[in-house]
């Protein structure tokens, strides 16, 4: 049994012997070749398999790729976005208080910046506040104004902040006169937040809507020629004896942020300060 | 089953030279024919073992372009002496069959340079043994390892099913 086992490996070491001898004496090419023809299919199917599963596994890994990079870019447009957003809100308030800034040095009378700390919004009172007070030495009763036009009165006066009654405030009154017939009457607020102006009868005939409406600058409370609204609509009650118009008011109270109290006095028509639409 | 087996290593060993680089891990590829050849000595004996080694290497041989009957040499001499010793080893241990197969594999890498030193086909021993054969005698140690283990948790899967039937 020991002796076929070491004839076997002896035959099989010969042979590999012989194999060697012969190809250094050049006669292995025909070995070769035979191979090459039995095994040259089975190489390139398999090499065409284990091609067509890398394709696989690299289209996996691609697929991969793209989700990750996807999630990715994602992320990367929220944060562009965000930045974007802030970008544009701060050039949108550097673009307001440039127009504050104007407004402040062009008008001919003392006033003081301020900026909207909070609001009181619930229908039964209608207020700003406005971060300067006694401190700065703000008047009870100044008028403050935007850009854009009035805002209201201050009402309170307290350390530090100042609290605005705004026009559209169920109780603010405001003498005022329709800018292209000088029709007088008064501005009131009403508790769904709009403003109404209440003039004489006998004059409602030449109201048009989409007037300008400003100060009418008696009393001394408000500077003359500050807009308040525009004509909205004309409620014509006939024979009565007043008349009212809704208005549209001149500024957007509930986005204001910047303000300027008009802490001096003018007896000047401001009109011209203002955008008024003429 | 026998002529079976051998004709799986041939294709095998065929196979192993078309997917390479499936089988390369950080550079280096095990000589998978090898492992294959070790492991069916040490089952099946060692007349099996260096016929085995034989086919495989002549097909790994033939393959590689290299001088015929270099491997085949090589390897069927190691089938048969894995084949005689099997019986008087304990092979089953990881501990065993790592460094079993590393020293197998350096043993088959310096056969290898001497048949190819003795037909005159030089090759530099150091750089050789340094970037060839050491890493890859390591690399055969770990997966032969693997494939032993794998082979012994089968066949205790398949001894607990032969076991529970009625």
């Amino acid at each position: 049994m020991k002796i076929r086992k070491v004839v076997l490996l002896g035959s099989l070491v010969a042979a590999c012997l012989v194999l060697l001898t012969l190809q250094t004496r050049g006669y292995g090419e025909t070995a070769r070749d035979v191979f090459a023809v039995v095994a040259t299919p089975i190489q390139t199917g398999l090499a065409k398999a284990s091609r067509a599963t890398f394709g696989l596994w690299t289209t996996y890994l691609d697929w991969k790729n793209v989700r990750a990079e996807n999630r990715r870019l994602r992320e990367e447009v929220q944060e562009l976005r965000v930045r974007a957003l802030r970008v544009s809100e701060t050039d949108d308030e550097n673009r307001r208080l440039r127009r504050l800034l104007a407004l402040q040095e062009n008008l001919p009378l003392t006033t003081l910046s301020g900026e909207i700390i909070a609001r009181e919004w619930g229908g039964w009172i209608r207020s700003l506040t406005v971060n300067r007070g006694r401190g700065d030495n703000v008047p009870r009763l100044t008028a403050v104004i935007s850009p854009n036009g009035l805002i209201g009165r201050v009402v309170d006066v307290r350390p530090g902040v100042s609290i605005v009654q705004v026009l559209t405030d169920p109780t603010s009154t405001v003498g005022a006169h329709v800018l292209r017939t000088r029709t007088p009457g008064i501005v009131e607020g009403d508790p769904r937040g709009t403003l109404r102006f209440k003039f004489m009868a006998r004059d409602g005939a030449s109201i048009q809507t989409g007037d300008m409406l400003v100060t009418a600058g008696q009393g001394g409370l408000f500077p003359r020629g500050i807009p308040i609204g525009t004509v909205r609509s004309i409620d014509n009650r006939g024979a009565a004896l007043f008349h009212y118009a809704e208005l549209t008011p001149a500024v957007d109270f509930a986005r204001v942020d910047e303000v300027l109290l008009v802490t001096g006095d003018s007896q000047r028509d401001l009109t011209a300060f203002f955008p008024t639409g003429g | 089953m026998r002529a079976l087996l051998i004709l799986t290593m041939a294709g095998g060993s065929v196979a192993h030279a078309t997917l390479t680089p499936l089988v390369t891990i950080a550079g280096v590829t095990p000589d998978v024919p090898l492992i294959m050849v070790v492991l069916l000595a040490l089952r099946r004996g060692p007349e099996f073992g260096a016929f085995t080694g034989f086919v495989t290497g002549l097909m790994q041989d033939l393959a590689s372009g290299g001088l015929i009957g270099v491997q085949a040499l090589t390897k069927s001499v190691i089938g048969f002496g894995i084949g005689v010793a099997g019986g008087r080893l304990r092979v089953s241990q990881p501990l065993v069959q790592v460094p079993g197969l590393v020293v197998l594999t350096i043993a088959e890498g310096l056969a290898r340079f001497a048949l190819l030193q003795i037909f005159r086909f030089p090759a530099p021993f150091g750089e050789l043994m340094t970037y060839v054969v050491l890493p890859q005698a390591l690399c055969n140690g770990f997966i032969g390892a693997a494939f032993v283990l794998t082979l012994a948790w089968a066949q205790t899967l398949r001894d607990h099913f032969e076991g529970s039937r009625p």
